[in-house]
Formats: structure tokens, C-alpha cells, sequence
């Protein structure tokens, strides 16, 4: 959960740096560990039934939990990498949130009306919320936090979201009238923005104010302080406005290496990590773990891939592209390098979702089937040197992915293996996560790349495959454009009508996969581990942080005591 | 030679620095697998007959990757050191021989660049050029010439003022022939000692490079980079760290025993 960092990605959309725990940026949930309709791992929660589970709840204790990467900014709006969004989670609020079942529901806001078909909709705030200093909360706070969004001077990666908002009035201090242009169906949900104060940020700017390392929400949890690249820890709100949280205190650790995580995790320096599929099957079976830590697995909300920048001649034709994903073993992948805590990935929506096309059969392992699609597309050995060459030129390219990710790198390694037998010459360099994004993804610098994609709930991914979003930093970095995807994805956006919607993106599911921008590879699982004397925890479709405040440690078993 | 071949340790050095070499040049026939193949369904294996060092965790056998590495550390050792020997012989002689303003300017410049932390250097260079052999090869190399400059200066400092080159200088010789032909050859004894110590200097500088990524790049193996692969699963499988990091202990106390007994060997006053 809080080990990938994520950089620079809208609201429902975030470039996961570490496959195993994906993780994405949602405003709309808190510790944002997600677990979507799948069945708990039954070793985990062998011995979870304990008497102490019925105990009464107390206050008190600490959760430490830990994070590959420090966060970059605590200013919720500008906050993309999944370590400041951990944390932003749990010091603001948004105006709807998911609830544990995945169905929107109110947070600041207690209530809404969609009217005109959806094109308008009004909220009613709730009246009983403080900021942490003591201020109300009002609506003047969601008008103002609406106009930073769509600021031209503001580099937030959200305000795609609110570009189709026609305006916002605030009619009084608990109602808000949003009014959009035209029907726009990921609107409600876009609302889980959180909210900041207006009273604070009013006069700031907010690419440089202490407000980023200093922040001040309403939600269940208060900043305290923020060590760099060591911990951030936050105490609990006794006035929050859903009920005191449990927990009393959150520490938030920087340790960039799942190894020494491992280590501090088992001598209970931490409570709370993402276990790598390795840790998870081979090193956490140990009545010594068990007795401390419960795991938990459940299919993230995500997928991990390799990108073809379709700038270059070769990855141009379709055919050299359907060709390496036949060439490559998915499911070698899955069991050599996730133990098999994942499934092969069929295109750009997870199993869960439903948007998924059930019919779309991903291509089978098929080396000859790739060694044939090559000649057809004129890549063929002719001075027998063991690699295809083409007017003299031999196929050889470089695939990049980030430093930090084990999985990524072994997938790089099998796949360069696999295609050195098809005459393919595969070279990997792995690169630092901001040099990597900054430098190579946002700049088209690159030939391949592994990468991965955390997916909001709503599959509208326009941002990713529409073909006006190939500028520098914009997600559609493989240059892919297709006319009937464009058109697809507009309608997509443009309706409220599942049934409508669901036809639409099983459609473009189908043709993404015929097209293999990507060589999709997989979904993998999210392994998160929690120390066991934390009670209450209840795994739900959505995860196991959605009701965090209610977690709750019996009195006897209390570390930690201010 | 004699004197060398009297102390065991560095004949012990000696030997296994020349089976290495063997291993290195004749690392196919010695190897018992592919370096590179992949085989999931074999991971992680504990060593056994079949895979002497067992394997990692894409199923590589560990052995064979070890062997392979060895012509990678050594060819870089040697290549990296030879690279920093020119150098530092070059500035080192005309540093000394000439001395005055060019000797400040080039003893300056190597005194610059001794307070860089090396590695660190190193490291940075790596990482803005791009990690290959090559570039390994050629960044050690030229961050480490200045101990040799160091070395040669102050022998040519002391021979230059010797009868001998008096005497060729008399004879009508230019500069360039007292150096190359007078000079170095009798200087050459502390840089040859420097030079087996620096391989092994190099041998772990690159190991670290490639521990932390920036080294050899997959798939081809390094001593380094299998150890950075073993450490992610040092709980489930202690071969994968093991083998690789005694194969560095050993190559480079090898080195290091060869160039003790080098040193004292080329010692007057030690000689007996």
C-alpha cells in the first residue's frame, strides 16, 4: 500500500512505481490499502477469530507504517505521488467519498441532487465540520479550492476533471450549485477532491507556501511534523466530525528498501507494509510472523505493462508489436516474478471492473506464431548472426523502467531473455523514479518502457488513450491515436448510461488489445501485512483502510503510551 | 623474482589470480549452464550437483553466472588500472621531469582531484553517461591515475638528478629519450605494486557499481549485481549472496597478497 510513488497523474489515474502494492492516489479513501471483491487470502486470517476481536474498543497506541518514498508535497491538490496522497487522505476530506462497497457517498458533503439529467448538481455541506484550527468549514472553502483546480497557474494534474464545470455558485454556506457544460459522467466522483482551507490559502501561492509542509485539513487525522526522507507523524482529531479515531497517533516511515523494511517489520519496528510476493510466500508461513502479523492479499486496482512508443518506425507496425507480446510468456511472468499472485492482464481494465471484456483471450505464448509475424513484417536473419535485421539494421531496443522495483526489473530480464530467442536484441537500463519520469516517460525519451497504471473506479481513461493528450507530462506518452478509440472515449465520458457505457468500453478493451499499444502484462495482487493487535480491521471490496478509524488496539496490548 | 616466489602468500595470490584468469578466458567450458537462461521453474534452487551454487530467483545458475562475472571484474580491473597507469605515467614523468610551474599545475590538478570522494565521483560520472562496461572501465580509470603520477614523480625527481642522466644528457639525448628509455624503466617498480593493488581497488569499485545498479547492466552477470539480486531474498535463499561475495573476497585478497610481496620483494632494504 504506501510503497509506490507516484508522480504527476489526474485524480483516478497514477503511474505506480511499484507493482506489487498498487497504489493510486484517491482523495476519496483513507490509507488507500484497497481490496476489491476478492477473498482473502484464507492463510492470513487463519487465527484471526481470537476472543479479543469482541473487546471494547479504547483509544490510545500508534501505528507505524512504512513507505519506499517520502512524500513531495502536502498540498492536496498538487499532491500526485501516492506517499503524499497517503497522507493527504488522512488530513483532508473530499465532498463524497466510496464507501466499502464502492458506492459514493458523503463526506464534507451530507447529501446531493443530480438535476437537468445531470448536468447540474447541488450539494448540502455538512454544518458540524472545523478545519484543524478551529475554523468552520464552508462552502466558500469548496469554491475556492474549485478555482485553484482550474487555475491556469496551478500545475495540478486533477483539473481535467473540472474543465467541463460550466460554474460554481455558492447559493449559501451549506450549498454548492455545480453546473457542467455538457453531461460529464466521472463528475460526482471527481468531487472526492479534498478540500482545502480558504482562510489559509487565500493570499498564497500555492507552489510555494508552508501550507505544503504544514497542513491543515478536517480530516480524522492533524499534521505534527514532517522529518524529511525519515517520518511524517500525524495525531489523531478528537473533533472529527465522524468520531474520535481510535488510533491516536500515525507514523508515516521513509525506508527505501523492501529488504530493510522486512527486517524492521519483523523486529516490530513498523506495523503496517506491502509485502512482495516474495516476502509474502516464502518468508511470512513462520509461526514467528504469524503470531505477530496479519497478511492480507487481494487484486489491486491496477495493471502493469510494457509501453511501445509508437514514435518509432519499428513499434509502428502491429504486427512487430502483437509479435513481441506472442513472444513473451505472461504467465511465465506471473509465476517467476509475482509467485503467482496475479493474473495476466488483457488490456486496460482490471477483472473487477466493469468496464473488463470477459471475451477479449490474451495471446498465448507462441514463439513461432512471433518469429512468423516478424518475417511478414520483414524482420528476418539474413546474415545469420542470431538477430532479425532489416535494410542492415538489426532489432534491438532498450526497455527502462525505475530503480527500486525487483518485479520490474526480473519482468525486463525474462522478457529480454524470451526475445533474444526470437532474434530480438533487448537492452535494459534501470533509472532513478524522477530522472525516469521526468526525464524519459514526460519527454518521450525511450523505445520501451515497464511501467504500471493505478485505475480510478469509473474506467473512463481518456487521459490516457485520447490522442489530444500526447503533450509532454500528459499520459498518452506512447503516442497513441486512433479515431474510433477518440470517439469511443468521448461517448464514454458523455453518458450516464451504464448499459451504454459498458458497451462502449468493452469495445475500446477490445480494439486496445487487438492494437497492443502496450504489451499488457499484469494485475498483480496488493499484500498488505498488519500487526495483529490492531482490531477492527474489516476487509471490504474497496480494501482494508476504509474504515481506519475504527481500528482500535485493547488497552493491554498498547505499545506505545504518550 | 626469487624474493617473490620465497613468499608463500603471494605465490598463493599469484596462483589463484592465474586460475582466475584460466576461469575467465575459458569461462564457457568451465561453466556448467547459460549465464542468461531463464528458468522459472528452477528458482531459487539450493546448491546441488546439478547447479553447484544453486541458482537465483529467475532459476540462473549461479555458478556459471559467477565464472562469467569473473571475466567481467577482471577485464575491468586490469583495463580501468591500465587506463589510470598511462595517465598517471604520462603527467606523473613530465611532471617530474620538467617540475617548476608545469609541475604545480599537473601535482594541483591531481591533488583536485584526489579530494573528490572517488566512488562517489564515480558514481555521478555513471549515472549522467550511462552504465556499460566501457564506460566502468574508462571512469575508474580516470579517476584513479593520481596515486601512480604521485609515485612516478617522486622516483624521476630523485633519478633525474643521477649521473647516468647527467651523462645521456651530455651524450646530446632529448628529453623524451632520457624519460621514455632512463626514467621510467627505473621508476617503474612502485607504480607495478600500485598497479596489482589497484585492480583489486577496481575489481570493487565495480562490484559496488553494479550493487547498486549502476554497474553491469542485465543480463549479463557481475559479482555485484548478483549480490544485489541475493539481497532482496537473503531470507529464502543464502547461496545467491554468498558464493558471489566470497568470489570478491577471494580475487581481491588474491590481489592484494600478489602486490604485498611485490612491494617487498622490490625493496632493497628488505632484501636479505
Amino acid at each position: 500500500m504506501r510503497r509506490a510513488l507516484l508522480e504527476r497523474f489526474p485524480l483516478r489515474k497514477a503511474l505506480l512505481k511499484n507493482r506489487d502494492i498498487l497504489k493510486i492516489k484517491r482523495p476519496l479513501v483513507f490509507l488507500a490499502v484497497f481490496l476489491f471483491l476478492a477473498p482473502l487470502d484464507p492463510m492470513g486470517l487463519t487465527g484471526l477469530v481470537s476472543p479479543a476481536y469482541a473487546e471494547e474498543a479504547s483509544f490510545g497506541d500508534m501505528l507505524v507504517s512504512s513507505s519506499i518514498g517520502d512524500a513531495r508535497t502536502l498540498v492536496p491538490i498538487l499532491a500526485s505521488d501516492s506517499a503524499s496522497g497517503d497522507i493527504c487522505g488522512l488530513i483532508f476530506n473530499g465532498l463524497v467519498k466510496y464507501d466499502k462497497n464502492i458506492n459514493l457517498i458523503g463526506d464534507l458533503a451530507s447529501g446531493w441532487e443530480i438535476k437537468d439529467g445531470g448536468l447540474t448538481i447541488i450539494f448540502y455541506l455538512r454544518k458540524d465540520v472545523k478545519w484543524h484550527d478551529g475554523a468552520p468549514f464552508t462552502a466558500k472553502d469548496v469554491k475556492f479550492t474549485y478555482e485553484r483546480l482550474i487555475d491556469p497557474q496551478v500545475p495540478t494534474p486533477y483539473s481535467g476533471d473540472f474543465k467541463k464545470v460550466e460554474s460554481l455558485k455558492v447559493i449559501d454556506d451549506t450549498t454548492i450549485k455545480v453546473t457542467y457544460r455538457e453531461i460529464f459522467s466521472p463528475g460526482l466522483a471527481s468531487w472526492g477532491m479534498p478540500i482545502m482551507p480558504e482562510h489559509i490559502l487565500k493570499n498564497e501561492d500555492l507552489l510555494t507556501t508552508d501550507f505544503s509542509r504544514n497542513p491543515v485539513g478536517t480530516g480524522p487525522y492533524k499534521f505534527v511534523r514532517w522529518r524529511s526522507g525519515e517520518r511524517i507523524d500525524l495525531i489523531s482529531n478528537h473533533d472529527y466530525f465522524e468520531q474520535r479515531p481510535y488510533i491516536d497517533r500515525y507514523i508515516y516511515r521513509i525506508i527505501p528498501d523492501p529488504t530493510t523494511m522486512f527486517l524492521e517489520l519483523q523486529t516490530e519496528g513498523v506495523d503496517y507494509m506491502g509485502l512482495t510476493p516474495l516476502q509474502y510466500k516464502r518468508q511470512t508461513d513462520t509461526p514467528f510472523f504469524k503470531e505477530r502479523f496479519r497478511k492480507f492479499r487481494y487484486p489491486a486496482f491496477g495493471y502493469t505493462y510494457m509501453a511501445f512508443n509508437l514514435k518509432d518506425e519499428r513499434f509502428r507496425d502491429k504486427r512487430v508489436r502483437r509479435a513481441i507480446n506472442y513472444a513473451v510468456d505472461k504467465e511465465e511472468i506471473i509465476e517467476g516474478v509475482l509467485f503467482g499472485l496475479g493474473r495476466v492482464c488483457t488490456g486496460p481494465f482490471v477483472p473487477e471492473s466493469w468496464a473488463y471484456n470477459e471475451d477479449v483471450k490474451p495471446l498465448r505464448y507462441n514463439p513461432d506464431r512471433a518469429r512468423k509475424l516478424l518475417k511478414e513484417a520483414g524482420w528476418e536473419d539474413t546474415d545469420n548472426d542470431g538477430w532479425l535485421d532489416k535494410n542492415g539494421e538489426v532489432f534491438e531496443f532498450t526497455i527502462i523502467t525505475n530503480q527500486g522495483n525487483d518485479t520490474r526489473k526480473h519482468t525486463a530480464e525474462i522478457m529480454q531473455r524470451r526475445l533474444r530467442e526470437i532474434g530480438i536484441k533487448v537492452n535494459i537500463r534501470i533509472l532513478e523514479w524522477a530522472v525516469f519520469l521526468n526525464e524519459f516517460v514526460n519527454k518521450r525519451r525511450f523505445e520501451a518502457l515497464i511501467l504500471g497504471w493505478g485505475l480510478s473506479r469509473d474506467p473512463d481513461c481518456y487521459d490516457i488513450w485520447h490522442s489530444s493528450k500526447t503533450k509532454e507530462g500528459e499520459f498518452n506518452f506512447v503516442g497513441y491515436s486512433n479515431p474510433e478509440v477518440d470517439r469511443l472515449l468521448e461517448e464514454g465520458r458523455g453518458t450516464f448510461d451504464i448499459i451504454k457505457r459498458k458497451a462502449i468500453y468493452r469495445e475500446i478493451h477490445q480494439i486496445l488489445y487487438d492494437e497492443q499499444p502496450y504489451l499488457f502484462l499484469y494485475v498483480a495482487d496488493a499484500l498488505p501485512a498488519v500487526h495483529r493487535r490492531f482490531r477492527g480491521i474489516e476487509v471490504a471490496p474497496i480494501g482494508i483502510g476504509h474504515n481506519f478509524i475504527n481500528w482500535h488496539v485493547p488497552k493491554r496490548e498498547q505499545r506505545y503510551r504518550q | 623474482m626469487k624474493e617473490l616466489f620465497r613468499n608463500r602468500l603471494a605465490l598463493s595470490g599469484a596462483v589463484i589470480i592465474l586460475v582466475l584468469m584460466v576461469m575467465a578466458i575459458a569461462a564457457p567450458f568451465v561453466a556448467t549452464h547459460d549465464p542468461t537462461s531463464i528458468n522459472i521453474k528452477n528458482a531459487l534452487v539450493s546448491p546441488c550437483r546439478e547447479h553447484l551454487f544453486g541458482t537465483d530467483m529467475l532459476g540462473r545458475d549461479i555458478f556459471s553466472r559467477i565464472v562469467y562475472a569473473a571475466r567481467i571484474a577482471l577485464s575491468i580491473g586490469f583495463v580501468a588500472v591500465g587506463i589510470a597507469a598511462l595517465i598517471g605515467v604520462f603527467f606523473g614523468s613530465i611532471a617530474g621531469y620538467y617540475g617548476g610551474r608545469l609541475d604545480s599545475i599537473i601535482m594541483r590538478f591531481a591533488d583536485i582531484m584526489l579530494c573528490f570522494p572517488a566512488f562517489f565521483l564515480i558514481l555521478s560520472v555513471i549515472a549522467i553517461v550511462g552504465p556499460n562496461i566501457f564506460n566502468i572501465m574508462i571512469v575508474i580509470g580516470l579517476t584513479s591515475w593520481m596515486g601512480i603520477a604521485r609515485l612516478i614523480r617522486a622516483e624521476i625527481l630523485s633519478l633525474k638528478t643521477r649521473d647516468f642522466v647527467s651523462a645521456s644528457k651530455a651524450l646530446g639525448a632529448g628529453s623524451r629519450f632520457i624519460i621514455m628509455r632512463h626514467l621510467i624503466p627505473n621508476g617503474i617498480a612502485p607504480v607495478l605494486v600500485s598497479f596489482v593493488f589497484g585492480v583489486a581497488g577496481a575489481i570493487l569499485t565495480e562490484a559496488g557499481l553494479s550493487f547498486l545498479g549502476l554497474g553491469v547492466q542485465p543480463p549479463n552477470p557481475s559479482w555485484g549485481n548478483i549480490i544485489m539480486e541475493g539481497k532482496a531474498v537473503l531470507g529464502v535463499g543464502w547461496w545467491v549472496i554468498l558464493f558471489p561475495g566470497l568470489a570478491i573476497l577471494i580475487t581481491v585478497l588474491a590481489f592484494n597478497l600478489l602486490g604485498e610481496g611485490l612491494r617487498d620483494a622490490l625493496n632493497p632494504r628488505l632484501k636479505r
